[in-house]
């Protein structure tokens, strides 16, 4: 159901400035990570480079927009709904610019990667990260449209994501033992398997968030049930 | 545990229980069963039950004309100096009709008082005078009993250290803040066991308001309160319990918390968010 406008017009058009800020977060920190995994996966050193520099952008957006929370909750002092909207919001950016750290830390292992001869179990790391992407933009999307049962199928995901991680983890600490002359390469992807592991667990505070927003149901530290 | 953590640990107060939004309310003053109230064809109230908690705040919210004042004055039954008043329903103080036949509505108004949107001190007696009126109207002539009281109600409503060696200077002579506590003292001086405030602050600055609000949050420990405001934040501040009126009907009842966090009526939470209308 659309919530009908506020009487106060300008509140309406603040709480609007604010969501289009989050928003443009989350592309700008989706397009970030997306260019350190293909710099890493395509030895592209431009894409690396474009990755970290994204960060600063992002940094100054998650300063904006707890501004504009700030802001909001002093001029309007939201309650229900609109309260639990602008915490979320505020709240989202601080998952979001960790995650951009992430994709920074992705892109310095996999510049340093890019110095020596490929290794072909970079591949390893990809279903870690279509996992992880996918997990980023179903929270994002459960925040936008209020959409309760996404966020809690997202909570339910990240087990999945750190069962992939330490499975990739382990094979890589094989490849170690087994091949010594590439210990620094192996340990950079393990460096960068776990920032995606980080990423999968900053979605799942998102979309814990997305469910606060649109229920105000607490999910968090709770023992979610398997799917059926 | 380290010695150090451990004595930590020792200074920490305990977390005090939290509320949980499905908990009861706790030992009622009043309890309104299907209350209904008229003003000759038009019908005020309509159908009201809610229980109301002892030694708690709870504040009465929603648009003007939807009862909340009409509301407050039937607690103590003023509503009746208005003619053309009917009444139907009950309303219970402590377990006793205050409807019943038998009840004298001037006793009522001394277990419920009142405290209004405009102060109103009585502008040819004193402040002393002010406050003891109510004492002496009902017969106390004893000077020791009537001067302890005056200081007692003053204390009690954060007057008395400003007001103590002016007591024979007229009430009116009084800011309005210090009109408004002067209005409560007047109040407490008869010993109620209810209050009831009609937006109370409305007509005072930010400091002032501040002061009422800290005196209603000690009273509560004496004192059952109800209070109407048209401030959303004050009632946020100072209420355990909420009630949001509309059109005459009770829409949602509940803990403060619970109401301006996750209201679960649609129409309180348009209300509250400022999307009524």
């Amino acid at each position: 159901m659309i919530a009908p406008k506020h009487i106060l017009g300008t509140f309406d058009e603040a709480l609007a400035s604010l969501r289009n800020n989050v928003l443009m977060m989350s592309g700008l920190t989706e397009r970030s990570l997306e260019r350190a995994m293909k710099g890493l996966f395509e030895r592209n050193d431009n894409l690396c480079a474009n990755a970290i520099a994204d960060d600063e952008e992002i940094d100054q957006l998650e300063k904006q927009i707890d501004k504009d929370g700030v802001d909001i909750l002093l001029r309007f002092q939201p309650v229900a709904s609109d309260l639990r909207r602008v915490v979320a919001a505020m709240k989202l950016s601080s998952n979001l610019e960790r995650m951009a750290d992430q994709a920074t830390t992705i892109a310095r292992r996999a510049r340093k990667l890019n110095q020596h001869p490929p290794l072909p179990e970079v591949e390893l790391t990809r279903p870690m990260y279509e996992h992880a992407m996918s997990m980023f933009r179903d929270s994002v999307d459960a925040f936008v449209r209020e959409d309760v049962d996404l966020g809690r199928a997202v909570v339910q995901r990240d087990d999945a994501l750190d069962e992939l991680n330490r499975s990739v983890s382990h094979k890589f600490v094989e490849r170690m033992a087994q091949d010594p002359e590439q210990l620094r390469g192996y340990l950079n992807l393990i460096f960068v398997g776990r920032a995606l592991e980080r990423v999968g667990d900053h979605a799942t505070n998102i979309a814990e968030d997305a469910v606060y927003a649109a229920a105000a149901e607490d999910i968090r530290h709770q023992t979610v049930a398997a799917p059926a | 545990m380290t010695t150090s953590e451990r004595s930590v640990l020792e200074c920490v107060e305990p977390p005090a229980e939290l509320a949980s939004a499905e908990e009861p309310v706790p030992a009622c003053s009043f309890q309104v069963k299907n209350l209904s109230i008229w003003y000759g064809e038009k019908r005020a109230i309509d159908d009201m039950t809610l229980d109301i908690a002892s030694n708690a705040v709870t504040a009465i919210i929603g648009p003007s004309g939807c009862g909340k004042s009409t509301f407050i004055r039937a607690l103590n039954r003023m509503h009746e100096l208005v003619p053309k008043t009917r009444v139907e329903g009950t309303v219970l103080l402590q377990g006793e009709d205050l409807y019943s036949s038998a009840v004298d509505p001037t006793i009522v108004r001394r277990r419920v008082g009142m405290v209004f949107q405009k102060s109103n001190p009585f502008p040819t007696m004193s402040i002393g005078e002010n406050v003891i009126v109510g004492l002496r109207l009902n017969g106390v002539r004893d000077r020791k009993f009537l001067n302890e009281r005056l200081e007692k109600s003053l204390r009690m409503s954060a007057l008395w250290d400003e007001v103590k060696d002016d007591l024979h200077k007229p009430g009116t002579s009084l800011s309005g803040g210090q009109q408004q506590r002067l209005c409560i003292a007047r109040a407490l001086a008869v010993e109620p066991e209810v209050l009831l405030m009609d937006e109370p602050c409305s007509a005072l600055d930010p400091i002032a308001t501040a002061k009422i609000e800290e005196l209603i949050y000690e009273l509560k420990t004496k004192y059952t309160i109800v209070t109407v405001t048209h401030n959303m934040q004050q009632a946020g501040r100072i209420s355990d319990y909420t009630a949001f009126f509309y059109l005459g009907r009770l829409i949602e009842f509940g803990p403060t918390t619970k109401i301006f966090t996750n209201p679960s009526e649609r129409q309180t939470e348009d209300y509250i968010t400022g999307r009524f209308g």
